[in-house]
Order: C-alpha cells, then structure tokens, then sequence
C-alpha cells in the first residue's frame, strides 16, 4: 500500500495529461449516485471500508438531509487500470438544483465527461432526461451506466433501448453495475479510462484555471476549488482574479482525496484546490478565471457571471432581542456564501430584521434553516419579493426590493420589473402543460424547438416575481418530473402592478404585503384571507381579516372569537399536569409573532409564501 | 371546610391536611380515558394485594404521625366500588383509624358497582360523601363513551345513594358524541331530579393517548368544538344555580354546606399525600423531611425549596408486591417559595372565592408590586376576573371559560424552571 502511494505521487509528478479523466456523474435522484461515488472511492482504496459514510461527498447536514447537493466538490482518486497504468480520476459533484444552475453549469465546464446513471428497475426518467442534456450540452463524453443490476426486477435491455432511443446515447456497451454489491464498478473505472477523453490544454502556456467554488477557512482564508485548463499553479506564485482583479500570493495547493492533501503543483488538467490567503469570500468568485499576476493568458474562461441575488426577502426574529444575533449569523454564513448580501429592514408588524437577497427560493430555504439551526434562531420570513424599478411623476426613479418601500400610488408613473427568458426541455406531451403554465404565470411564449422527437425546448420571457414563487415546482410536478428549466436575466418591462394589503382586525400587516399582477390581485386576496382564516387560531376577540388595495377592500374572511379554552381534569389534585398543559400552550404561543392584539403563529408567514399553489 | 380559628392543630399547623387513595382498577377502560387505571376482572388477587399494601402504608405513615392533621381524604380512581364491599370496606376502616381528626371522607363509584351492600358498608364505615361516575342519562351516550352503565341503572343508584343518607355528588361530561342541548338539558335534569346535592361538569377532553385520542385524531370532533363546551358549561351553570347548587370551583356545583372540602384543600395550597399508582401529594419542606425519613429514597431537598410535588409512578403489581412506602417510584417537582406562591394565585383562580386579599398582599410582598399589578391589570382588562370589595378577585364568566388564561398569566408569573427529579 505504501509503496502504491509514493508511486502514485510520483506519476502525479509527470503531469501526464493522458492520464487524467475529469468527470461528474449525473442521474435521476435515487437512482444510486451516491452509492457510485461512494464505491468508486472504497474500489481505488481513497476511503476505507470503515471510513465510508453514505454520501460521502455532500458534507453538510442539510445536503444530506435533503438529498441535494449544494456546494460543489471535487475528489481526486487514484486508478490502476488493467493497462497496467495509474490515472488520475477527478470526481466532480455539482449542485442539483436549478437556484444553482450557473454553478451546474462551472462544475460541468470542469469536466471532459459524464457517468450516466440510470436504474435498471426503473430506467430513464424526468431527470436522467435533464441531466444528460444538460451534459450533453456541454459537450461531454457521456458513460452510460445501468445501476441495481442486482435487483431482481433489473431489465438493463430495456433501459438499453430507452437510453438510446429517449437521450439519443449508444447504450450497447453501458455499463453494467451495482452500487449495492460493488459488481461492475470496475468496468465502470475501465469505462471511464476509455470513453471519457483526457484534457486538452497547454502547459506551458499562461496559467488559466477556472474556479468552481470556494469557501472560508478560518486559518488559512478562502479556498478556491479550482480546475487548470493551461499552465500550473505552485505554491508561492503571484496570482491574479481575471473578473475581479484582485491578487494574491499562491498560499499552497492540493486536492481531495477525500481529505485536503497538499501537492506540490497543480497542472494542466487538474482538478483541486488553491489556499489564496484572502479573508473576503466574496473577492474569490464561482466562475472566475485565476491566472498568473507576472504572466497572465489573454482570456478568461468563458461564461463567467457575477451571481446576483435574485430574490429578496425580510428576515426577522420572533424574538426580537435576537437582532443582533441574526446579524452576527448572515455574517458568518457570507463567509462560504457570497451570493448572500443583505441589509437592515423595519417592520411595523415585525420589529428589526433584515432585508437579504437569495440566489433563488430553495437558496433562501437552505439559509433560513440554517440560520434556525446552526445558531439557535427562530424567524420569519416574508413573502419574496424581486427589485422592481419604480418610476415616479416627477421624473426620478427608485429601486425597491420591498413592498413596503413602495410609494404612494398617485406617486407612481410607472413600474418595471425584471423579466427572464426561460428555455425549458420537455417531452412533447407536456409540451402543452408547460405552455399552460407560461400563461398562467404571465409569460410571453416566443418559440418552440424540437430537438428530438423526444424532445421540445420552449422559449419564454417570464416575470422573474412569477418564477420564485413556486413555477419550479409546478412545472416538475406537471410535467411528471421531466421538464428542465434553464433561465436568464432579459430585461425590465413595464407591467400592472399593485401593492395588496392584508389587514388583521384593522390594521395593516406590512410583513403580508404583496407587490402583484393587478389582475391577479383578487384572486391572491381572496386566497390568503382563506388561508390565514385557517391558520390564525382563535383569539379573545373576533379578528377581521381583509385584503385591500389602497383603501380599497377587496377580500375578506373573519377568525371567530374563542369562547372556552381547555378545561382539564384536576383528578387527585395531580396539578403538575395541569401547570405542564398551561407550560406547554405558552410555549405555543411564544412560536407565534404577536401582531398588534393578534397572536400570528409562523405558519401563516410561510403560507403566504405557497397560497400561489391553490 | 371548618373554620381555622378554631382548628387544634392551628398553632403548630399539620404537615399533612389531606389524603388521596388511588384506586387503579375498573370494569373496563372508557373511550376517553388516559387515567392511571386499567380493566381488571373483579376476582384478580391484585386488587385484594394492592389494597392490603394500601392499607400498610397507611399503618407506616400513622407510626411516623403524619397523618394526624388528615381532616378530609378520598378514594378515587380508577374505581374504588371496582374493588367490592368487603376489600374496600376494610380500607375505609383503616382510613379511619389512621387518621383520627378525619372529618370527611369522599370516595368514587360507578353506579355498576355501587350495589346496596356496599352503600351500606360505605355508610356504616364513616364514608361522609359518594361521588358517582355517571357522566350522562342517555344510554346512546354512555355507550359512545364506553361506559359500563346505562341511564336507568345510573338513576336507580343515584336515587339509592341519596336515600342511604351520604352526601352525594356525580360527575357529568358534556361535548361528548351524540350529545345534543337537549339530551345534556335532560341530563341535568334527572341528577338534580335525583336529588344529589353536589355536581362535577368536564367538557370532554380528547386525549392523545386515549382511544378517542387515535380514534379523532385526523377528524375534527363537532361535538367537542370549544363553541359547543362553552354553551354547555353556561348551561350547566344555568340548569344547576337553578336548582340551589352553587359553582364554588370552575367544574364543581354544590348545594350550600355540600362542597367538598378535600377539592378545596387541592385549591388552596394545603399539603396532601397520595398513595398508590399515579397518585400525586403535595408537601412542604417540613412534611418532605418527615416523610423521607420512611423514604429515604426521596432526594435531598434543594436549596430554597419549599414544596415538593409527588406523582407515585410505581405500577399497582410493583405496589403490592413491595408495599414499602421505601419501595416506591416517584416523580418529583420541586417549587420555590416564589413558585409555591403564583401555583397558589393559579389554583385560587379555579374558585368562586377567587384570589383573597390576604394571598395577593403576600403575593404583592413576594413578587413586587409592579409585576404582580401589571399582570393583575392584564386580567382585569381582560374581563377574566372582576374586583370584589372584600378585596379578592373573582372569575367572571369569561375568566371560568376561558381558565386556561387566567391561570396561565397567573402561574406565567414564576421565575426559573420547575426543578424535577426522579426516584
């Protein structure tokens, strides 16, 4: 084994370009990617039998929790082929989800190829779909690899056929394996060593490598996860951020293997990552080109985005004395989250809280429950908004990412907001689901494609305030599952909009407000008066819920008032549980905001983020 | 309840005032309960061995003299008349002779256990007060409830408990399946008919760990909707107030003179013991020491503790088979002198005589002024209490409906967690 390694380290010392294969492997969820990943590290001996947790690559909590990976990340393993070489394997896992899709996008950019993972019981479905095109689309080598072989309801003929027929990949020679019995990974490995081509690139050439994430370490400061498409990079080298511009002092470079491993270099072709000594994650960007601050290459890798919040919400403690700790928490997430940025925010309803701007939905579900449960905070949210552009009567403009920000209407000349084209893959016999809930969400259908007759891509420009709210959802869901979503920012439109108002027994709720389509405005009211109704438990008093634009009322439902709480049994004079049952409803109500008279539990905020489902 | 002043034991006050006797036996479990009880057979040897252990911790709390204060004392479950004329005969006979100021003594029935033989050993053996499960006279009720009884059974043992000369109370639920205004109306009607001269009244409470607790679970129960217990607690109120008896207790309607004093003892901080599975005490410091010295293996008392709350977790085999009160299982709270103090403002609140002068002038010196008042207001405001001018404050009808807010800004006034423990 020892002897294994050092000759390993010798090979990685010949940067032999030949010898390196960069890849990502994509699947439908379930279908067994991890389970591969984890097989391939526990077959080149990177991780021990005992050292195998599942899911070894997605580290937080969360990721695993929800089975989504988050954070990119970048393992190197070592391979002894059966041509009695040793390569150098570099596993790329990419974020799933499409808040993260420009980091799908660096991740796959890293990569010459892909494994294709697809269920023998199950065969191709919505995301195999997606994902293979998504890889496709980048140009990569696709391995098509059939999983749960060992399964007795396996059919890996069929789902030959399916690969080739719905994605247009030859599956003659898929892979054959099982993530559970470790049969057929070798063949895997032997697979990747033969379809999955070596990087190209020059290295003698300027240093040009590409960042795909990065995050904070609090003693040596940001690392970068970096791939090297020419030149090398060495502790100690003058480097330079080719979008950002700053530089810095090349602080030690290594890979994964799972664990950090320093090595002397990297080089053309590697993946892995670059200790920058800078202590601000938001000069070390995803997408950014690193090159040599003395030498530099005279283009950045392509594609490069500043990522820009899309979505913003107010964050406020239950517990308002519990500010100064959200502020302290936003700050220490920004550390591995650049995309975060935020600002301080007054809710009559709500007390301080803050502002923060989101890459998308589920980002701002990840970071509220991480907030909540690495810092011990109780929050709530408020009904997402985007940055609309108002333009006022006198001829000045105003930016606003708030409801409550909005000025009088008699004020208002006109209001934009931001537009997105959206390109989604479907089936053709969702096609008209798809078109479906375009219009409903007030898109502009432009044109349609087919790419196969698989498979149609849809053009749209959308409302980006449309978009965030739940249109991901509702298209997986009507689609079955199969539609991707690719968007980008397009341009700012003047539309109808109008601030909704809900009032709890009288008085306006700021935290509910709602900048919407006029025409949808009715509906919405009505919809949120019905829920809140629901979720407002009764109070002493009767408690009005009404929506109203401006003075006018337009929806309305009532919460009755409570006539008799709780009566239990004192029997045998037992009053520790009658004091537990009074302990357990103040508890109850310490969960909930009190908003004027009304006790508003956090559900009714959250509900107001889905009453669009209905 | 006898006046204070002319109590014997008023200088050197007992550590003891009050006694409860679990029964945890019945002829079948009801629907809605969560009680520490289970169905016996009534010819199961545990229910002869459970009460003998009873009666030997009666006989070791005598020799220790702690039960010499014990002036009211009560046999609950479960069922007691589940355990027969001459089992149950005995421990009411040992009741009495171990606590020699007894002045009252309740105990539980079910009408179809409450036959005339044990009335008569019930009256004969000092037992001053039956109180009978009867719950509703309307058969389809009852047996939507799971009772063992019917409603004419129910009336003829009423009737028969009221002719041998006891005091006697039932107990009655409404918001329970199938009850309609009229049905709980006739309900009323017949116990008043029957001339009972003390009444409970529970709005059903679905349990989560009941039948009825699995069984509505998914489904909103109409019949218990807090609207339909708030009409039918007014109507009670109504229907009984009419017929002499006087709420003096949020759940509790009594003909003058007829309220039970070991009830009251519960309300107003006064130390009880209880004796058997799921039976809960209370104690002061002083009675907690005397107590420990039989049970040594109750806790060191905290620091700053003044009293001590007790629930026997012993299961009723483990009861008889080691009867030592040394042998005993319990979960423990321990209260501050602060905590003692709003448990009291609390409990106060669940009678008509309300929170006293006397106690808010202590509770004013204990808690401060300012957090005492400001909650007081709270509740004013808030219609749940009203000012009497003897000084007390009293719960108005909102504040005996809505209980659970009273007493929960009343007890909200403590500081620190309870203390528990576990032995």
């Amino acid at each position: 084994m020892l002897a294994g390694t050092f000759a390993i380290i010798f090979r990685m010392n010949t940067h032999d370009v030949s010898h390196i294969r960069n890849f990502s492997i994509v699947a439908h969820i379930d279908h067994g990617k991890s389970t591969i990943s984890d097989r391939i590290l526990e077959l080149t001996h990177t991780v021990e039998d005992r050292d195998l947790s599942t899911q070894m690559l997605d580290s937080m909590d969360i990721e695993r929790e929800r089975g989504i990976t988050i954070k990119s990340n970048a393992v190197r393993v070592s391979y002894d082929a059966d041509d009695g070489d040793s390569y150098q394997f570099n596993l790329i896992d990419t974020p799933g989800h499409v808040d993260f899709t420009y980091e799908v996008s660096r991740s796959l950019a890293a990569c010459e190829g892909a494994v294709l993972v697809v269920d023998a019981t199950q065969g191709v479905e919505a995301q195999t779909v997606s994902n293979a095109t998504l890889a496709m689309n980048a140009g990569l080598d696709i391995v098509p690899a059939i999983n749960k072989i060992d399964l007795p309801s396996a059919h890996p003929d069929e789902v030959k056929d399916e690969i080739e027929e719905e994605l247009a990949i030859p599956a003659d020679d898929a892979v054959l394996v099982s993530g559970k019995t470790g049969e057929g990974i070798h063949d895997l490995l032997e697979a990747i060593v033969y379809l999955v081509s070596p990087p190209a690139g020059d290295a003698a050439a300027p240093l040009k490598a590409l960042i795909l994430d990065s995050y904070f370490d609090e003693y040596r400061g940001v690392i970068a996860t970096v791939r090297v498409f020419d030149g090398s990079i060495r502790k100690g080298d003058q480097l330079r951020m080719m979008a950002l511009g700053d530089g810095f002092l090349c602080d030690g470079v290594g890979c994964k293997r799972p664990g950090e491993t320093m090595v002397d270099a990297l080089s053309v072709g590697e993946v892995g990552f670059v200790v920058t000594g800078l202590k601000d994650t938001a000069l070390v960007k995803t997408g950014d080109t690193i090159t040599s601050a003395t030498r530099p290459c005279a283009q950045a890798c392509p594609g490069y985005q500043d990522a820009k919040p899309m979505v913003y919400t107010g964050l406020f403690p239950i517990d308002n004395k519990q500010y100064e700790n959200l502020r302290d928490a936003l700050e220490k997430l920004r550390v591995n989250d650049p995309s975060l940025v935020w600002s301080p925010e007054t809710s009559v309803a709500l007390g301080f809280g803050f502002r923060v701007g989101f890459l998308g939905l589920l980002h701002m579900e990840v970071v509220k429950e991480r907030l909540e449960r690495e810092f011990g905070l109780d929050l709530i949210a408020t009904s997402p908004s985007v940055n609309y552009h108002v333009f006022l009567t006198d001829g000045s403009e105003l930016a606003i990412t708030s409801p409550q920000d909005l000025p009088d209407v008699t004020r208002i000349d006109r209001i934009e907001e931001p537009y997105l084209a959206a390109k989604v893959i479907v089936p053709p016999e969702h096609m008209g689901a798809v078109m479906q809930l375009a219009i409903e969400h007030r898109g502009i259908t432009k044109d349609m494609v087919y790419l196969s007759e698989k498979s149609v891509e849809i053009h749209f420009d959308i409302p980006l305030a449309e978009l965030i709210l739940d249109f991901f959802d509702q298209l997986k869901s009507r689609t079955k599952g199969y539609a991707s979503l690719d968007y980008e920012m397009a341009d700012y439109r003047p539309s109808d909009l109008v601030k909704l108002d809900i009032l709890l027994a009288g008085d306006e709720v700021d935290a509910f407000s709602f900048i919407v389509h006029k025409d949808k405005a009715y509906a919405l009211a009505r919809g949120l008066c019905d829920k809140l109704k629901e979720i407002i438990p009764r109070q002493q008093f009767e408690v009005p819920i009404q929506g109203a634009i401006g003075n006018k009322i337009i929806s309305r439902s009532t919460v009755r008032a409570v006539r008799k709480d709780v009566l239990a049994k004192c029997y045998g004079g037992d009053i520790s549980r009658k004091r537990k049952l009074l302990e357990k409803q103040k508890e109850g109500k310490r969960r909930m905001k009190a908003i004027g008279s009304v006790d508003v539990p956090q559900e009714a905020f959250l509900a107001v983020l889905k009453v669009g489902d209905e | 309840m006898s006046d204070g002043a002319r109590d014997p034991t008023r200088e050197n006050p007992p550590s003891v005032s009050a006694l409860y006797l679990h029964v945890p036996f019945c002829a079948r479990r009801c629907l809605y309960c969560d009680f520490p009880t289970r169905a016996a057979r009534a010819d199961d040897e545990l229910l002869v061995a459970y009460a003998r252990a009873l009666r030997l911790q009666l006989a070791e709390l005598t020799s220790l003299g702690l039960l010499e204060g014990v002036r009211t004392a009560y046999l609950g479950g479960g069922t007691p008349s589940f355990l027969g004329p001459k089992t149950l005969g005995s421990l009411v006979a040992t009741v009495h002779r171990a606590c020699p100021a007894l002045a009252e003594l309740s105990c539980e029935a079910n009408p179809d256990s409450l036959g005339d033989e044990l009335l008569a050993k019930l009256a004969d053996g000092g037992v001053t007060r039956v109180s009978v499960g009867v719950q509703s006279l309307d058969d389809a009720e009852l047996a939507a409830l799971g009772r063992a009884h019917g409603a004419p059974q129910a009336r003829e043992r009423l009737s028969a408990a009221v002719k041998s000369g006891l005091l006697v109370s039932c107990d009655l639920m409404c918001a329970i399946p199938l009850q309609t205004e009229r049905s709980w109306r006739a309900t009323l009607a017949g116990v008043i008919d029957a001339g009972v001269g003390h009444v409970s009244v529970y709005p059903l409470q679905i349990e989560e760990s009941s039948a009825f607790g699995r069984r509505y679970v998914h489904a909103e129960a109409a019949f218990n909707d807090p609207d339909v217990q708030a009409a039918r607690m007014l109507e009670a109120e109504g229907a009984l107030g009419a017929a002499g008896l006087v709420r003096y207790e949020v759940a509790s309607y009594a003909r003058p003179g007829e309220a039970c004093a070991h009830n009251l003892a519960y309300w107003t901080g006064r130390p009880y013991l209880g004796l058997g599975t799921g039976a809960a005490g209370m104690l002061d410091a002083r009675g907690y020491a005397r107590l420990s010295v039989v049970a040594p293996q109750l806790p060191k008392l905290p620091a700053n503790i003044t009293r001590v709350r007790l629930t026997v977790t012993s299961s009723p085999r483990a009861v008889a088979l080691r009867p030592r009160l040394r042998d005993l299982s319990c979960d423990l709270e321990f209260l501050t002198a602060d905590q003692a103090l709003c448990e009291d403002l609390m409990l106060a609140a669940r009678t008509s005589a309300g929170l006293g002068a006397p106690l808010l002038e202590r509770a004013r010196e204990r808690l401060g002024a300012r957090r005492l008042d400001a909650c007081l207001g709270r509740v004013l405001r808030r219609g749940l209490v009203t000012s009497r001018p003897d000084g007390a404050l009293a719960p108005t009808r909102r504040g005996w409906l809505q209980g659970n807010e009273l007493y929960g800004e009343l007890w909200g006034l403590h500081e620190g967690e309870v203390l528990g423990a576990r032995c």
